[in-house]
């Protein structure tokens, strides 16, 4: 006999790990299904030499502090897991170097203090960007609402209650800072955070931007003391604590249907497990093209992942240095750098496989003992579009190619910055979309998920979610999922796939 | 607060509807063609780093009385078409089924990678340790067109371009030198571009490995250098003795990086002589495979395996590894390099107390009785949980 399950979990990610805890809390019976030896996805850390390396998390948003709490500070204290986390606020919020232009801009966390700031770089900016800070929030607050009542909209609530919010819900965010007349070098600062949507500020979401902003601003942003993977870890036990089981290095072979209804997984070792109710924190694109025979896969589902656009390529570079930050004049927490603030420039760069803007975290200057004393933990991201770095790398040029840009990235970095880091390279990792297609299985490497944009923005995903649930009781969640990548986004999209499964669990028992 | 917003279209909860309707359309105009899933990225993942390496024996040769060197191929039948490219200096796991117990042993790849890519092989010299199971076995009974799985590549013991000073002064004792066979093949064939001084320690001449191709690749390439440090024996032209700070200094420049692999004995005999040039750490990296034995206990005590879907009951003495002694007793447990460094064989201390030595858990992993069994020494009655 095949154990049985009410609900299986492929991929012990952020939104699988969480959708999980959610489920045994109400007491389901729950299987999580991991491929790698370690639970989280990208949420982890890994250890070489004698520094553990922070392997993904730059700044967690939306967590917040007790006094000040964010979405996901209030979902770990629904799930009971705060008091055995510790955290760290950042230091700034961002510190953006524009090479064009030679300039460099620190902007600090709180609203009145970014405002005031932003008064200094850019004389007039005050009044439209308490404007844009006053939009933002209510922006929030009507996607909270939206999200709570997806079923019930009241309308004339809405348009009490969120009346810009609905003048804007369909603009981009150039189109509503324009209007807010907020001066142009005033915007690209402000604009800096693009970065981490993946798209540039003329076809990404005001209302999605203007609320992850809000939530930035105001409630700075974290990071955990023993790396990501104490979250993730943390998560992990509580599942298994309460009952629930988590398999590691268990990969899914097949979905399982019977009467064209979810029945099971076969695992690639020849285990079956049978459940009725799947959560997917792997994307469309890999469930269905690899784990779904096709036709059972209806034509919608492959019309939506066809009409996606998948988001950008990460490649990073850990470097773990032998000097303290101080001591090698590493004084902030994020250095952005870019050619340009002008996003939609930044953005042709990310298909530029010479291009070297980048984002750099120094670990160490918001968790002292991130390494040993007298050390330092150094975290690169670039991004990369489209095929920009697939089409440059062959087997045989691979470990080449890729030592031949983190160099460029380095290298650039000392430039710009005047800061000197090379000499003191005690131990180095880069990571690319082929590290990354091999531990995520994500298309091409992926690690934001699918681009936002036009149609794909978090609105249009989120108002109809309900539409697309193509397949009974298949429910997904994590990077690909409508609350797009990134840690507080896959956060909140396990807890939103586990409300979902436990509603779709209880249809089915008014069903019979 | 008043914005605004008038220059936008005046747009109320229809605005949300269209959007709605938006994307229908544009579901609806894209096409019904099969998901692409071809992708670079993913294609090269598994040819770069494939779960599982399916190989066969191609060829033996006996290099000294007490080493034997394996010529692999892919096993094409079992599923393997290429074998994956490498740095030279990494290693694979190799798992072998001996009696009953499953074994994993790492192996240095002591060819160019050029002979992965273009000839579909790898070269593995294996010496036949006191005790050792796998080498024994390898030694006395494996032939040609016997099947083994492998790992992929792993490891870090390889030049980094980034960190490394280009001047290498690679230290090897006995069988410590395939690493620094691979890295001077990998000169020759263009693939490193690096200075190579190869200080080898042997006892007598007779045990130095790969003699005639470390001349001839010296010979051939003026980026090559091998010194022989003989201890036992005194011959022309070789150095004699242990290996000394007098033979090393001959060969500095400004910048150097010591790459050292051999025995434990070698290590510390190496931590005392490098350590008198007070450099960063960062110059000086460690190779071996060989965890400490020097753990005298007599004890056995009685071990619990928990895996993925039975329980286990196995016994394991205080001087051997938790991972030893699953090994010996048909456990599958999973293993990679054999000293708490690679991490893969992570698994969960359920009850009991070990001993671990070089160690490399993650912080949070320690808050969670995490332990690597390959370096774990048990000092209880113990239950372990592997992920398998």
């Amino acid at each position: 006999m095949n154990e049985k399950y009410d609900v299986i979990v492929i991929g012990a990610g952020n939104a699988g790990l969480i959708a999980a805890l959610e489920l045994v809390k109400s007491e389901k019976k729950v299987l999580v299904l991991e491929k790698n030896n370690v639970p989280g996805g990208a949420a982890t850390s890994f250890v070489k030499g004698r520094f553990e390396f922070e392997a993904a998390l730059n700044e967690l948003c939306e967590y917040g502090t007790k006094e000040n709490p964010g979405e996901v500070y209030k979902l770990f204290e629904k799930l009971g897991v705060n008091e055995k986390l510790e955290f760290n606020n950042t230091l700034e919020a961002f510190n953006v170097y524009c090479r064009d232009t030679s300039m460099h801009y620190e902007m600090p966390f709180g609203i009145n203090e970014f405002i005031a700031k932003m008064e200094e770089y850019v004389p007039k900016s005050s009044e439209a960007l308490k404007k844009f800070f006053y939009l933002a929030e209510e922006c929030k607050n009507a996607i909270f609402y939206l999200e709570e009542n997806k079923e019930y909209v009241d309308t004339n609530y809405l348009k009490k209650n969120f009346p810009n919010f609905l003048k804007v819900a369909t603009s981009n965010v150039d189109k509503v800072l324009d209007i807010l007349k907020l001066p142009k070098k005033a915007q690209e600062i402000l604009s800096t955070y693009w970065l981490y949507f993946g798209s540039p500020t003329s076809t990404l979401s005001f209302v999605h931007f203007a609320s992850i902003v809000y939530s930035f601003i105001s409630k700075g942003s974290q990071i955990p003391s023993k790396k990501s993977h104490q979250i993730s870890l943390t998560l992990a036990e509580e599942i298994e604590h309460l009952g629930g089981e988590i398999k590691y290095l268990s990969t899914v072979k097949e979905i399982l249907f019977k009467d064209k209804k979810i029945a099971g997984v076969l695992l690639e070792n020849g285990d079956i497990y049978e459940t009725k109710h799947l959560i997917s924190n792997i994307s469309p694109n890999t469930l269905y093209s690899n784990m779904m025979p096709e036709p059972l896969i209806p034509s919608s589902a492959i019309k939506l992942t066809n009409s996606r656009v998948l988001g950008a390529r990460g490649f990073s570079i850990f470097l773990g240095l032998n000097q303290s930050a101080k001591d090698l004049g590493l004084d902030n927490y994020n250095y952005y750098i870019y050619d340009s603030l002008n996003s939609e420039k930044e953005y042709q760069n990310m298909s530029n496989i010479k291009n070297t803007s980048c984002v750099a975290t120094i670990l160490n200057n918001v968790v002292n003992s991130a390494s040993p004393k007298g050390t330092t933990i150094m975290h690169f991201t670039k991004l990369f579009m489209g095929d920009t770095f697939s089409k440059n790398i062959t087997e045989k040029n691979y470990f080449e190619i890729k030592d031949k840009i983190a160099e460029d990235i380095i290298d650039d970095f000392e430039v710009t910055t005047g800061i000197v880091i090379k000499p003191y390279i005690e131990e180095i990792e880069i990571k690319t979309p082929v590290t990354y297609a091999k531990y995520f299985d994500t298309p091409d490497g992926v690690i934001f998920g699918y681009k936002a944009t036009g149609m794909d923005n978090y609105l249009p995903r989120m108002i109809s979610l309900d539409e697309e649930n193509y397949i009974k009781n298949l429910r997904f969640c994590g990077g690909f999922d409508v609350k797009l990548s990134g840690y507080c986004g896959t956060y909140l999209s396990g807890d939103l796939a586990a409300r979902l499964t436990l509603k779709d669990i209880k249809m089915e028992g008014s069903d019979e | 607060m008043e914005l605004d917003l008038k220059s936008l279209n005046k747009k109320n909860i229809e605005t949300l509807k269209s959007l709605k309707k938006e994307r229908e359309k544009v579901i609806h105009d894209s096409t019904s063609n099969p998901i692409k899933n071809n992708y670079v990225a993913n294609e090269l993942a598994k040819t770069l780093y494939p779960n599982i390496q399916h190989i066969k024996i191609a060829d033996i040769t006996e290099e000294t009385q007490d080493t034997k060197t394996f010529v692999l191929v892919p096993n094409i039948n079992a599923g393997t078409k290429k074998l994956a490219y490498f740095k030279p200096g990494q290693y694979i796991t190799l798992a072998a089924n001996i009696e009953g117990g499953i074994y994993n042993r790492p192996y240095t790849i002591s060819c160019s990678p050029k002979n992965a890519i273009e000839d579909n092989t790898y070269t593995i010299t294996i010496r036949k340790r006191p005790n050792g199971i796998v080498s024994n076995y390898f030694f006395d009974k494996v032939k040609i067109d016997d099947e083994f799985d492998i790992s992929c590549p792993s490891g870090e013991f390889y030049y980094e371009r980034l960190r490394d000073a280009k001047n290498v002064i690679a230290i090897a004792g006995g069988n410590g030198i395939n690493p620094f066979m691979s890295m001077a093949e990998a000169i020759v064939d263009g693939i490193l571009d690096i200075k190579l001084t190869i200080i080898y320690g042997v006892k007598t001449k007779e045990d130095i490995l790969f003699h005639k191709r470390l001349n001839e690749l010296s010979n051939k390439n003026n980026l090559i250098k091998v010194v022989y440090v003989l201890s036992e024996e005194i011959v022309p032209e070789y150095e004699t003795g242990l290996i000394s700070k007098e033979i090393i200094d001959k060969y500095l420049e400004n910048e150097n990086s010591f790459f050292v692999c051999g025995s434990l004995g070698l290590y510390e005999h190496m931590n005392q002589i490098l350590g008198e040039y007070n450099l960063p750490k960062k110059y000086i990296r460690h190779e071996s495979f060989f965890g400490r034995t020097d753990f005298r206990g007599v004890e056995e005590y009685n071990v619990k395996v928990k895996t993925c879907d039975k329980e286990i009951n196995i016994t394991c003495k205080s001087r051997e590894t938790l991972l030893a002694a699953m090994e010996k007793n048909g456990i599958k447990a999973p293993s990679k390099c054999h000293v708490g460094e690679c991490g893969f064989c992570r698994s969960r201390l359920r009850m009991g107390k070990v001993k671990m030595i070089d160690n490399s858990l993650r912080e949070a992993d320690k808050d969670y009785n995490y332990i690597h069994p390959c370096v774990a020494f048990p000092e209880s009655d113990i239950i372990i949980e592997i992920p398998n």
